[in-house]
């Protein structure tokens, strides 16, 4: 399918749109993947790995997802602005 | 444990009653001019920022039945008993993804529930229905585990538990309930908002100092992990196996933890409670910032797991909790041998406040489903916005007073049981409510007849689970071609593959689609955009594939 409006150059966030869902993406699967962490050791101050590990994915989904917020303002104003223009453009 | 301890009883109190008053003055709190409308009442007037959306979602999300049967799991030794960690991990990034289009069409079409959106986008009567009723029916029994939470710490403080008298024994209960009931009604989505500032102070106040204070006193984290393996790794006397597993690493736990915590993270998404939340918020930005910060209710949920092996280094605390023979009582026996009693009452406030937050939510999720989609729907189309409230506050004072029988009347295996069809239930609205976010590719019989084998398959699949203690419904994992997984999971891809194979039949015989009401930029709008004017045909343009 394709879009009836096509959005002109420079103005496509497609790019963005994939880098967020590439740093969500980690997220979402590590905390999945249990053989990673299935493991004693290491330990940290007396938590096996198994406990520490995931308690410290939480601190890193909250990066990612910060960074995948901050791109996502910029893509969505851009997604505004070139509706706005498309608006503008299109036959009233 | 017969004799309540005054002080922690004051404090208690203090803390219900500034609940109370709170409950009933959220009325006036950030008031409407148009009352009356059940965007006020029911969303809260779509009007929430950053904060109190934060501490809104958290507290809706993060409920007392979590509080104390989380780490009951891990004090009776399950395999999956961490999973909420992951599983709160996961839920973030997907919400960041879906929920944004689904707050934007919302916002556009004035839709209050998610079975509103199925109804627009599919145009389909009996689809919007079943969401509608998976939704309440899913939802009570979740109402009815809160009502258990409180029941758990209100009986470890010695209030009326050791009376034969039904009635008096469930007198705090009674009372709980009704002031929850009142203030709901009067206030709508307001008073949960302002009690969650209340309630989550407290949760991470005791979290902070129980994780601070209470390892020390019971030996250390070292300590506390080498008695929980130590326990797990001994042979039951009663099943001859070991009692149970400290970190699973066979092939099968591993699988049953990860897709429970996957399965989970999906449902959680289209629960009715956590769609209001969602909807209350006034921009859609704020939901996206939010998936980047509630993630702290996750470390705090996470420690408050670990309790549960705390209380298992605690000899006093794993006394009494075999002497009563319910895990769910460890971490309530293990605040009130080790706190001085003053911060008892603190943290048995924390817990009770922190069921009424999320019981209120519900008890307004559910109303509106009934409100929107079954009353209105069938029985009174022309129902004005004073009647939709007034409908929606009667609602769910009978749904709390459902659950409040729940509560008492039936054991509390079956509630726990029933909750967890809940959520393999209220999986099955995930095919029609997150794939018709991005694309209306499914038919809507299809999707009807998807989300009744999921249904059918998911009930059956449960009351066919045993253990070595029960027959049936002995949990939510199952064996399939020699793997387990979350049956939820299952069920949904059932769901999914009975829809997909349907709708290219129904394609191929053109059966009639139904008229798509949404237009694809309603499902990135904003409010500050002008409102959207009408494209000639709207079709699924460059946006299906994107994420956002």
């Amino acid at each position: 399918m394709t879009d009836s409006r096509p959005p002109r150059p420079g103005t496509s966030t497609r790019g963005r749109w994939f880098l967020i869902c590439l740093l969500l993406a980690p997220a979402v699967i590590v905390p999945l993947l249990v053989p990673l962490y299935d493991s004693e050791d290491p330990t940290l101050f007396g938590f096996p790995f198994y406990f520490w590990f995931q308690l410290a994915l939480i601190p890193a989904a909250v990066i990612l997802t910060g960074v995948a917020f901050a791109l996502a303002k910029g893509a969505d104003r851009m997604d505004r602005e070139s509706h706005g223009t498309r608006r503008g453009e299109g036959p009233r | 444990m017969s004799d309540v301890s005054t002080v922690a009883f004051s404090v208690f109190i203090f803390f219900f009653l500034l609940v109370t008053i709170l409950g009933f003055a959220a009325a006036r709190w950030r008031r409407a001019e148009k009352l009356d409308h059940l965007d006020e009442w029911g969303l809260g007037g779509r009007s929430f920022g950053t904060f109190i959306a934060w501490f809104l979602i958290g507290g809706d999300l993060y409920t007392a039945y979590t509080f104390i049967a989380v780490p009951a799991l891990l004090y009776a030794g399950s395999a999956v008993g961490f999973f909420a960690v992951p599983y709160t991990i996961v839920v973030y990034p997907l919400i960041f993804l879906f929920m944004p289009r689904l707050w934007s069409v919302s916002h556009r079409h004035g839709y209050v529930t998610p079975a509103d959106f199925v109804q627009g986008r599919y145009d389909s009567r009996p689809l919007a229905l079943a969401v509608a009723l998976t939704g309440i029916l899913a939802t009570m029994p979740y109402i009815a585990l809160q009502l258990v939470g409180m029941q758990v710490v209100l009986e470890v403080m010695g209030l009326g538990a050791d009376s034969d008298n039904w009635f008096v024994k469930d007198l705090p209960l009674f009372i709980a309930f009704i002031v929850l009931a009142v203030f709901t009604f009067v206030s709508g989505l307001r008073a949960p908002a302002l009690i969650a500032f209340i309630k989550d102070t407290l949760v991470y106040l005791m979290i902070i100092v129980a994780v601070l204070y209470l390892p020390a006193k019971v030996g250390g984290w070292g300590h506390i992990f080498s008695t929980a393996q130590a326990h797990m790794t001994s042979i039951s006397p009663v099943t001859h196996k070991p009692t149970g597993v400290f970190i699973p690493t066979t092939g099968n736990s591993q699988l049953a933890f990860s897709t429970l915590a996957l399965g989970s993270a999906l449902a959680l998404m289209v629960y009715p409670h956590a769609v209001t939340a969602v909807l209350s918020t006034k921009r859609r930005d704020i939901i996206k910032r939010n998936m980047a910060l509630l993630p702290l209710y996750s470390i705090m949920l996470g420690f408050i797991a670990l309790l549960g092996y705390v209380a298992l280094a605690d000899k006093v605390t794993a006394a009494n909790v075999k002497k009563a023979n319910n895990p769910q009582l460890a971490v309530p026996y293990l605040f009130q041998h080790l706190f001085p009693s003053w911060f008892t009452g603190i943290a048995f406030s924390a817990i009770v406040i922190g069921a009424l937050v999320p019981a209120a939510i519900m008890a307004i999720a559910a109303a509106n489903l009934f409100t929107r989609n079954i009353f209105k729907e069938f029985f009174k189309p022309d129902a004005s916005p004073r009647l939709e409230t007034r409908v929606s506050q009667w609602v769910s004072m009978l749904v709390k007073v459902g659950a409040l029988l729940f509560a008492i009347g039936l054991p509390k295996t079956f509630s726990i049981n029933l909750q967890l069809l809940g959520g393999i239930w209220i999986l099955q609205t995930f095919p029609a409510i997150v794939s018709g976010l991005f694309t209306r590719w499914f038919h809507r019989w299809a999707l009807l007849a998807g989300w009744l084998a999921g249904m059918l398959y998911g009930t059956i699949a449960a009351y066919n689970v045993s253990t070595p203690t029960t027959s049936h419904w002995g949990g939510s994992v199952n064996t399939l071609w020699g793997h387990t997984y979350y049956i939820g999971l299952t069920a949904v891809i059932l769901n999914l593959a009975v829809s997909a194979v349907l709708t290219l039949v129904l394609r191929a015989t053109r059966v009639p689609a139904g008229t798509d009401e949404t237009l694809q930029p309603q499902y990135t709008a904003d409010p500050v955009d002008a409102p959207t004017p009408a494209p000639a045909a709207a079709v699924l343009g460059s946006e299906v594939s994107r994420g956002d």
